[in-house]
């Protein structure tokens, strides 16, 4: 694996740059309006539930409907395409793009997620895991939870349709987790980052080897 | 001898009756007859059984089986239990089956888009509520997602799970019900927050009649589905009168969640997250709360109780 990734690169382009450009799309077709400005500073959702809404970001009005869009991470407007403002877009279309300041913890799962299998959500729901896997993972810990192709490993939870989700990828152990029980996560964001037992050794040397470049530096 | 045994062919009289009704009180609104088609699949197999440890179980047997001999299953089987001895509810929640209760669950080929699919559950609760109330039973109503309460008491639950066969990847929703029928006793821990039928009434109730007169709303409501999903893919808007889902006009009619305080939990009974009132239900079936503190949430998922019933 350290064969395929410059760690060394990466964590280069961390330290140079550390920070997550994440691109704001129109949600559906409409007509735009900003309620944001270059370089402004901007909040992710906060409270203990996530009821305090993020910055608004745009609003979007489709035949009389209008939809205020908010942040979903913090950070600053980096792009704005303001050439939109007032204009009707369609679904997709590029807004904007917040740079988001990345702590630590997060670049560590960046990386992460460079060398992990991630498992991705089917659609937006909240997901749990399967009662076995739970049980499994209560008594002996995540990582010493292996799973296989096949495997029922989560349930996919909305408006009380309860859909059973089975792994498909390759063997391994769930090295991390990307979702809480009860919140929701959109469709294709992950929910698991898994390795093959025979590499948890190294995941481990390449965070500390992450911290200990990080906190030397900061 | 197996008590509850509706027919297909009581199932279809009933859907025509409905549909017969319908056609009086929608004037014009929406395509009675086309609704009745749409829907027309559920009750189409309805298999009966004196009992079965789980309904959801038999029915992903069943799906297996059927595939493994190179056949289809159809759309809309319906599988019946007079007793079921492992039922369960959500999480690690049992259920209570015995003698004279409606259980049971039916078989939808996945055939509706995702916004269509996540109606499942209302239209499920909907068409007991619609039932019950056809009966007498006024007072019925939902709480969100598809509780049936008469007077805060339960009378019916849902479950609705999707299932994967395995050899072609053929999606399945697998629509569980629960409805307290003629079986009047309970166990303890269930006993406060129960009702069935027959007291409410005060009369035994025709098992194999309202169990046919409930499935045909089932059909009823998944003709709905289609029928609004159809409209929507000709770009054409839904039926209600302010362009609103059928669907969910007809829940918001049959439910007394709006308005009410809550406690909200994605496993509301172990696990209570927070308390707010309910200000609406959005497009997408969801909850609209104003939480304490002031701001609002919608919430999908998860499931709420009332606050002067606990």
């Amino acid at each position: 694996m350290s064969n395929e990734i410059d760690f060394d690169e990466l964590l280069r382009k961390y330290k140079s740059d550390p920070f997550d450009y994440v691109d704001v799309f129109a949600v559906h077709t409409g007509q735009v309006s900003f309620k944001v400005v270059e370089g402004e500073e901007v909040e992710a959702p906060s409270g203990e539930w996530l009821q305090v809404p993020g910055t608004r970001l745009y609003e979007i009005n489709r035949e009389r409907n209008p939809k205020i869009v908010a942040a979903q991470t913090n950070g600053t407007v980096a792009q704005i395409n303001t050439d939109f403002d007032g204009r009707f877009v369609e679904a997709g279309e590029k807004l904007m793009t917040i740079k988001h300041p990345l702590k630590k913890k997060e670049i560590i799962e960046n990386i992460l997620k460079e060398v992990l299998s991630l498992f991705p959500a089917p659609e937006t729901a909240k997901y749990f895991f399967a009662m076995d896997i739970q049980s499994r993972i209560e008594k002996k810990g995540a990582r010493a939870v292996t799973i296989e192709p096949g495997e029922e490993i989560l349930t996919m939870s909305l408006m009380k349709r309860d859909t059973p989700v089975y792994y498909h990828g390759e063997r391994g152990v769930i090295h991390s987790i990307y979702f809480k029980p009860g919140v929701s996560v959109a469709q294709g964001e992950p929910l698991l980052g898994i390795c093959a037992p025979e590499k948890l050794p190294l995941i481990q040397k390449i965070i500390t080897r992450v911290k200990a470049d990080w906190d030397s530096e900061h | 001898m197996v008590d509850n045994r509706p027919t297909p062919a009581a199932v279809f009289d009933c859907l025509q009756r409905i549909q017969e009704k319908e056609t009086v009180s929608a004037a014009g609104l929406f395509d009675a007859e086309a609704v009745r088609r749409h829907g027309a699949f559920a009750g189409s197999v309805i298999e009966s059984h004196d009992s079965l440890p789980r309904a959801m179980d038999h029915a992903r047997s069943l799906i297996k089986q059927t595939v493994q001999a190179n056949n289809s299953v159809a759309s809309g089987t319906v599988i019946l239990a007079d007793t079921m001895s492992r039922s369960k509810g959500r999480f690690a929640r049992q259920w209570h089956a015995p003698h004279g209760g409606v259980w049971g669950c039916m078989i939808h080929a996945n055939t509706l888009l995702p916004q269509s699919r996540r109606f499942i559950p209302l239209a499920t609760g909907l068409a007991c509520c619609e039932t019950v109330q056809e009966l007498g039973v006024e007072q019925a109503r939902l709480r969100w997602v598809n509780d049936v309460l008469v007077e805060k008491r339960k009378l019916a639950g849902f479950l609705v799970e999707g299932f994967t066969e395995q050899i072609h990847g053929e999606e399945f929703t697998l629509v569980g019900f629960g409805i307290n029928v003629n079986n009047c006793s309970f166990p303890a821990d269930l006993a406060d927050s129960s009702v069935c039928l027959k007291k409410i009434l005060g009369e035994e109730v025709n098992l194999t009649d309202f169990t046919a007169l409930f499935l045909a709303r089932l059909a009823w409501n998944f003709g709905l589905l289609y029928y609004e999903e159809a409209r929507e893919l000709q770009g054409e808007p839904f039926s209600g009168r302010d362009g609103r889902h059928l669907l969910l006009k007809r829940w918001l009619a049959c439910s007394d969640s709006v308005g009410k305080r809550v406690v909200y939990g994605f496993d509301v009974m172990t696990a209570p997250q927070y308390r707010g009132k309910v200000l609406g239900i959005d497009d997408d079936g969801g909850l609209v709360l104003r939480l304490d503190d002031g701001h609002m949430k919608t919430e999908y998922s998860g499931e709420i109780r009332y606050l002067n019933s606990l």
